[in-house]
């Protein structure tokens, strides 16, 4: 079941939290929104449910070229995941996984061993098997977004959206129940969508990844694609962290301080001012001047982050510079603070700064 | 070890505070209703029981816990309306709505009595449209009904809208997004969740019921056999310094309500396991 939205708009009040936009989503496929809070990833979300409705008049959401637009969430036939679970308290876990089934209008409803077989069926796929008598409260936080999930399946929807599904979990539950859905997806190939301002989650569980920033779609693309070529400086500053320069484009160069690179992207740009980002994890330490390492920094400060080691170095203008390296990078090299070195960028991304973050 | 070592906790002093709590609750509540026992023996079982279901006293029973019910009852369905319109909805005169909502706890009951008798008399502003379809309130059981749904309704306004505030609208658009109509949703998702607050709204407001007093006496009319609650006859036979038969009646009508407050108190208990 595929997903469609076109030229969608929402205002809230004097926010507009969404400017005209359009997005695809192909059947089977477990996509990502990605943004930071405010950038309208959950109003569409909920717009694509039935629990918001678009401006009047600004465009329309289309399930496999049916257009839902003026459907309520009832008929949508949406599974929908809470971040706070939203499961029923006074409902056993077996009930709440049936609710969908047991709201049915008499005609359709499955009969009781029918509903039985579903939510046996269901509870071993969310590995719960043994729990199907007891309340929520008497689960933790990954059991119940599991049985949430469960219970949003069990009406078998026809899209599956989550909204921070892992968002009130704590690291490492989160870690595993991430993988788990995504494993869980590839058993079952229900269209889904799940918000998140996690980008590593983002970038790990996806098939397709969507960038939104202040109501806007800034790219879309498989997590290799929005990392390795980000559209724009937002996107790239938003999936891990970056180091930022300013400097001048010309000609397919670009002028970095007294250091000069090359900008192949930009062969036509004369004389403008540029952004240019290298990751951490793009930039080498060497002790010696060189044609690529021509620029000098002095290491402030190392900090351990288990497998990495950070170094925080200031440039000749005082702006500070972050270099991520391998433990094994930092034994050979020992860096000691205090010391100048020699950068060496690589990886560098150039975009003509006429675009701000 | 033998002794077990006493537990700290942050707050200090758990015997100090449960030493009070007991002697306040045995001064306060204990000690004079054991009281009340204690004076309706004093004349023997035999007048105790011709005391306590004489004719007159057994239909005052009838009228005070049936009328309580209803009243409870009533309250019950309107108050959970009001608190939610009150919590969900947004209009202007909200506020003062929502004072107004008290007032029947703050009002003396005597006041609330002579206001409720006068608009309901035959000749009241409500009154007399009622009078003109047959319908006539003061004077009657119907009347004092009025009153004790007057008296109960904060009980259960106060006790349900806290827990309609706490909703979380997520539940309604889980269940609506499971494909359920909005009737199902109130009935099965947002209806179970109220009803422990509600059963301690209705416990409360049936419990109060039955005590009243002042706001009752001026719109039943008091006729014996009719419209006569059990309070009025406890102070009817004070009055006429029949202490033994006035406690008698006040036995029946603690022991009664107690049994009927513990009842509601253990159903609750039990519908509470999933919190």
């Amino acid at each position: 079941m595929s997903i469609e939205i076109r030229n969608i708009s929402k205002t809230f009040e004097s926010f507009q939290a969404l400017q005209g936009v359009s997005l695809e989503v192909k059947s089977g496929e477990l996509m990502a929104l990605l943004g930071p809070s405010g950038s309208g990833k959950t109003t569409l979300l909920r717009i694509i449910a039935g629990l918001e409705f678009p401006d009047p008049g600004s465009g329309e959401v289309v399930f496999h070229g049916e257009d839902v637009t003026g459907q309520g969430a009832q008929q949508r036939q949406v599974g929908f995941v809470f971040q706070h679970y939203a499961l029923f308290r006074h409902l056993t876990v077996f009930e709440n996984i049936a609710f969908g089934l047991r709201v049915r209008p008499r005609n359709r409803r499955p009969t009781e061993a029918k509903i039985i077989e579903k939510v046996t069926e269901l509870l071993r796929l969310i590995q719960l098997e043994g729990l199907a008598g007891r309340y929520p409260s008497q689960l933790s936080g990954g059991q119940r977004q599991r049985v949430a999930l469960a219970r949003s399946l069990a009406v078998e929807p026809r899209v599956l959206l989550l909204d921070e599904p892992f968002g009130a979990l704590d690291a490492k539950v989160r870690k595993e129940l991430r993988r788990w859905l995504r494993r869980l997806h590839d058993e079952i190939h229900v269209t889904s969508l799940f918000v998140t301002h996690d980008q590593d989650e983002a970038l790990e569980v996806a098939d397709r990844v969507v960038v939104m920033n202040h109501g806007r779609i800034e790219q879309v693309g498989t997590p290799k694609e929005v990392y390795d070529q980000p559209a724009n400086p937002f996107v790239y500053d938003f999936l891990g962290n970056v180091n930022l320069f300013r400097g001048r484009l010309n000609s397919g160069r670009v002028q970095i301080g007294s250091a000069n690179f090359q900008a192949p992207d930009h062969p036509e740009t004369l004389d403008a001012p540029a952004l240019a980002f290298v990751r951490p994890h793009d930039i080498k330490l060497s002790r010696q001047a060189s044609s690529e390492a021509s620029m000098s920094a002095t290491i402030v400060q190392l900090s351990a982050l288990g497998p990495y080691v950070r170094v925080e170095l200031r440039q000749e203008d005082g702006e500070l510079l972050e270099v991520q390296l391998t433990q094994e990078e930092e034994r050979q090299f020992l860096p000691r603070p205090g010391e100048t070195v020699f950068v060496e960028l690589r990886n560098l991304r150039v975009f003509a700064s006429d675009y701000s973050i | 070890m033998i002794f077990r070592l006493k537990q700290r906790s942050v707050l200090p002093g758990f015997k100090l505070t449960l030493g009070y709590s007991l002697l306040y609750l045995s001064l306060v509540v204990l000690i004079p209703l054991s009281a009340v026992f204690l004076k309706s023996a004093t004349n023997g079982w035999q007048h105790f029981w011709e005391a306590a279901t004489a004719p007159r006293v057994l239909a005052s029973y009838k009228l005070t816990f049936g009328m309580s019910l209803l009243a409870a009852l009533v309250n019950s369905a309107f108050g959970l309306v009001v608190a939610w319109v009150l919590v969900r909805y947004h209009f202007p005169g909200k506020r003062i709505v929502d004072a107004l909502v008290d007032l029947p706890f703050a009002l003396p009951t005597a006041v609330a009595g002579i206001s409720l008798a006068a608009v309901y008399s035959s000749h009241g502003w409500i009154g007399q449209i009622l009078e003109r379809v047959g319908i006539k309130v003061a004077f009657t059981p119907l009347g004092v009904w009025v009153a004790l749904t007057f008296i109960g309704l904060p009980f259960v306004v106060r006790t349900v809208q806290p827990v309609i505030e706490d909703l979380n609208t997520d539940l309604e658009e889980a269940a609506a997004s499971l494909g359920a109509s909005r009737w199902q949703i109130l009935w099965r998702v947002i209806f179970p969740i109220l009803r422990p607050a509600l059963q301690t709204g209705f416990a409360l407001a049936f419990a109060r019921a039955l005590g009243e007093y002042g706001s009752v006496v001026f719109i039943s009319g008091n006729m014996p056999m009719r419209t006569e609650i059990s309070s009025l006859l406890i102070i009817t036979k004070l009055e006429q310094y029949d202490y033994a038969g006035a406690t008698a009646i006040a036995v029946v009508m603690l022991l009664v309500s107690f049994a009927l407050l513990f009842l509601i108190n253990w159903n609750q208990a039990r519908s509470h396991r999933f919190l």
